[in-house]
């Protein structure tokens, strides 16, 4: 931004944060020009916005810290800033709204399209749509040295090196402070677009307060899904941050399975205290399935699978599955239980759907029912599976009474021998992310 | 629904409490013995045995403080850790914005690249001491070899088998308790050295003194700690065991530290206190030199111990310190980090990591001894600058309410954590200043 031939100082049109931080503040009345003190900060009412309108400016005067409302601001320039009239608002200590120095910068944010997290070094900010905008955050080299000053030094260098700047609307801010309800709806907003592993990663990564703060922050089917997807130490850490009733609902919106394995590593008496704070049923199941070891079929099932009665009818049946099937796990085998739950048949979505509307199920299943028991070891599941080359194998008691599903995705988890890759400090987490990108 | 038969769960949730409690700490231990292990490094053997061999039993009193002292830091830095499950850098730059930190990491880096010379160097002078058993070992061997096993172990090694090969070098350190033993010490003496703090007031004494002090309580250890219970996992509610492992370490280390002093105050000191008229004091001005003195006063199993001891605090620590400053300069910075990356993936983290090895050993096998010790010198006086900045920061961060929650100081303990920071912290500063203005070559 160098001056042009006439000396007029060009007007800011986009810029850096850290570049306008420190920068003179004048008034002007009447064509005099009075220094009133260094700009110190900007504020942010609306972060949930696209782009985000800078509502004050933060002036650090000889009286403390003042803020001016944006409508003062008349010019900008290299040469610094001029108001219309003196900053006189203090701003409350509490104040809620965002500031981009004191709340945004070196603090960590989630790129929800890089999916990854990330250190904020600087901030891009731009003259648009008739307001000055929070446009971009720069976690790249460029940035950290702008903010340690080399731009005075080296400018040059600095354009050279590649931009790493992520636009405002991909960032989800993590931030230390109590969050606000702003902020909360803002992350939540963003980080729901991510895929639940790809959320699980990010907090992974994250140290164990923020992680926390992050799925406290996360509708209970979201933070289910993710939940799904962490690692049990995580698992474990973030539970116990949480009070006992929001981790129960989100243990409830847990998959059976994952839920049993997640309440199986919890000591006994916080086991109990989860389970009463859930829906009877919900408990019931859990407190079931977690009897079983890990590493069986008892601790691989799952209890959530479809079971219709053989009497109905294809096209009473396909209406039903319509019904259930948003909320179930595994819909692509179908069983067949009387009424005391003993697995009479199975029968598979494909032959649901190409079967004359009007047959009965019981004339169309599959009586030949391939299952395990409870104790059978995991290998020998997964084996069974396999061989069959089954989706899903059902797991029944010895007098044939119907008690879960091994689906085939956990069969194939429990096998896999876990890799001995755990390096040295810091890597565990991060170790997720690579074998996830390594496997696509 | 009829209940099917439960197969009986096995172990964990069924084990008595005392069980649960131990498996608890076990899990838990380890970064503070593994940090106070690696705190006594060649610089600090150096000095341990200088302050034997050149004053006696006489500072032994000092070692008592400055246990209590590095407890106190340790102690707040791994409460850091648990708390708030971030690294000491991160804290630093969150709360102290990037110029500080920036600052403080190229202090960091600059004592750090010194402090892996003098690693090396520590290899350089055990060799010959090694080479009297097997001539082809002299530094040129093994100063490379100790730089590609320290390289490949830290990189392509598990961290479960890693944490098991530093314990593994933690017990060796248990040599130079035997060496003390081997020299047959007058223990009644020692104890009331020990116990009785006095002061001798001349120049020499106190800059030892000071070196004693500044060795111990190192600037590295308050990251690494704090990045170790990150990283182990730690939270609050484990928080107890892992003081307790800060407390062991930091009393092995100094446990260690005593008896190097007292194998070398009551071999070489003695020796030169007894001298007859006439007769040569045995000087030691590196630690090379203590081991070599000890051979004749006490026996060569006595001699090889301690420049086995050495070798093995040299290995360690040069495993330790140069990876974990590469790593907290790529974390500050946003670089990648971590050895589980392929070199494509952290090209900042590695080429940092083997620079600093690299620029480290070539020192020691290139520069001339006498540029070597300008460079360990120095390296020193920026630990000294160092330190009470860091204390300083330390202190400000654990007693913020909003990072630390409930768990900040108390008042007590904020009196012995200030105090510790205003001798420590003034005390090295004048030394400081002193090592710049003197010249003088302090230990």
């Amino acid at each position: 931004m160098t001056a042009t031939r006439t000396n007029e100082p060009v007007p800011f049109h986009d810029g850096f944060v850290s570049e306008l931080v420190g920068r003179s503040v004048f008034v002007e009345r009447d064509g005099v020009r009075g220094l009133v003190g260094r700009i110190a900060d900007f504020v942010v009412e609306r972060p949930q916005d696209t782009f985000p309108h800078i509502d004050a400016i933060i002036v650090k005067t000889k009286h403390g810290e003042l803020a001016a409302p944006i409508g003062d601001l008349t010019s900008l320039d290299p040469a610094g800033l001029v108001l219309k009239k003196a900053p006189t608002v203090v701003r409350p200590p509490d104040d809620e709204a965002l500031y981009l120095v004191e709340d945004l910068f070196d603090k960590q944010i989630v790129d929800v399209d890089g999916r990854k997290v990330e250190r904020i070094n600087d901030i891009q900010v731009a003259r648009t749509g008739g307001a000055l905008r929070v446009v971009a955050a720069d976690i790249g080299v460029a940035g950290l040295l702008r903010r340690l000053g080399a731009a005075k030094v080296a400018p040059a260098l600095i354009e050279r090196i590649p931009r790493a700047l992520i636009a405002w609307d991909n960032v989800a801010p993590l931030h230390d402070l109590s969050p606000t309800q702003i902020r909360l709806s803002v992350t939540e907003h963003r980080l729901s677009r991510l895929h639940p592993s790809e959320l699980a990663d990010i907090i992974g990564e994250l140290s164990a307060q923020d992680a926390a703060r992050v799925v406290g922050s996360l509708d209970d089917e979201t933070a289910a899904d993710a939940f799904e997807h962490l690692e049990p130490d995580v698992q474990r850490s973030i539970i116990d941050d949480l009070g006992t009733e929001r981790a129960a609902d989100i243990i409830e919106e847990m998959d059976s399975d994952d839920a049993a394995d997640l309440l199986g590593d919890l000591p006994e008496d916080r086991q109990n205290e989860l389970l009463a704070e859930m829906d009877a049923q919900t408990a019931d199941d859990l407190r079931e399935l977690v009897a079983y070891a890990d590493d069986t079929a008892g601790g691989l099932m799952t209890t959530d699978y479809v079971w219709i009665f053989p009497h109905r009818t294809v096209e009473g049946t396909i209406a039903k599955i319509r019904q259930i099937a948003p909320e179930t796990e595994f819909i692509y085998y179908l069983y067949v239980l009387d009424q005391a739950e003993k697995l009479l048949g199975v029968l598979s979505l494909r032959t649901l759907l190409l079967a004359e509307p009007s047959a009965t199920i019981h004339t169309i299943m599959d009586q030949n029912i391939v299952s395990v028991r409870p104790g059978t070891s995991a290998e020998d599941v997964a084996g069974t599976i396999a061989r069959y080359d089954l989706l899903a194998c059902p797991v029944t008691d010895e007098h044939g009474m119907m008690l879960g599903i091994v689906t085939v995705d956990d069969a194939i988890d429990a096998i896999i021998p876990e890799r001995l890759t755990k390096k040295l400090p810091r890597f565990t987490k991060r170790a997720q992310r690579r074998r996830a990108e390594a496997a696509t | 629904m009829q209940k099917p038969e439960r197969e009986k769960r096995s172990v964990a949730a069924r084990r008595p409490k005392l069980w649960r409690q131990l498996l608890m700490f076990f899990s838990v231990i380890g970064p503070g013995i593994i940090t106070a292990n690696a705190d006594n490094d060649v610089g600090g053997i150096q000095t341990y045995s200088i302050a034997g061999a050149q004053f006696g039993y006489s500072m032994l009193w000092l070692l008592i403080p400055v246990t209590v002292a590095l407890i106190v830091t340790q102690e707040m830095c791994a409460r850091m850790g648990a708390v708030t499950g971030k690294g000491l850098a991160d804290l630093i730059r969150e709360n102290f914005g990037v110029r500080v930190t920036a600052i403080v990491l190229l202090l960091f880096v600059l004592s750090d690249l010194g402090n892996t010379a003098a690693e090396f160097a520590g290899i350089a002078f055990a060799s010959p001491i090694f080479a009297q058993y097997l001539p082809f070992l002299n530094k040129f061997v093994l100063v490379p070899l100790a730089a590609v096993f320290v390289f490949t172990m830290v990189t392509r090694g598990n961290y479960r088998i890693v944490e098991k090969v530093f314990f593994a070098f933690c017990v060796v350190y248990l040599a130079y308790v035997a060496s003390g033993f081997l020299v047959h010490p007058p223990w009644h003496e020692i104890l009331l050295q020990t116990i009785l703090p006095h002061f001798v007031p001349t120049q020499a004494y106190i800059l030892t003194a000071i070196g004693v002090i500044g060795t111990t309580i190192s600037p590295w250890m308050q990251f690494y700690i704090q990045s170790s219970v990150v990283e182990k996992g730690i939270r609050i509610k484990e928080y107890p065991y892992s003081r307790i492992d800060v407390i062991t370490g930091a009393v092995i280390t100094d446990v260690i530290a005593f008896f190097i002093v007292v194998a070398c105050g009551a071999t070489i000191y003695a020796h030169n206190a007894h001298l007859a008229p006439g007769g040569r004091p045995l000087s030691v001005s590196t630690a090379g030199d203590v081991a070599t003195a000890l051979a004749p006063l006490a026996g060569k199993y006595a001699s090889l111990l301690f420049a086995f001891g050495l070798l093995n605090a040299a290995i360690f620590t040069a495993s330790i310190l140069p990876l974990s400053t590469a790593y907290y300069v790529c974390e500050a910075f946003g670089f990648q980090s971590g050895v589980e990356n392929r070199f494509s993936q952290a090209p900042v983290f590695y080429s940092f990591y083997a620079a600093l090895i690299v620029i480290g050993g070539g020192i020691v096998l290139v520069a001339s001894d006498a540029l070597q010790n300008v460079i360990i010198f120095y390296s020193q006086v920026l630990n000294g600058v160092l330190l009470p900045l860091v204390l300083v920061l330390m202190l400000l961060l654990v007693n913020n309410k909003r990072i630390m929650g409930k768990y900040t100081n108390n008042l007590a303990f904020n009196v012995i954590a200030w105090a510790t920071v205003v001798i420590v912290g003034g005390l090295t500063f004048i030394s400081t200043v002193q090592l710049i203005v003197g010249g003088s070559s302090g230990p």
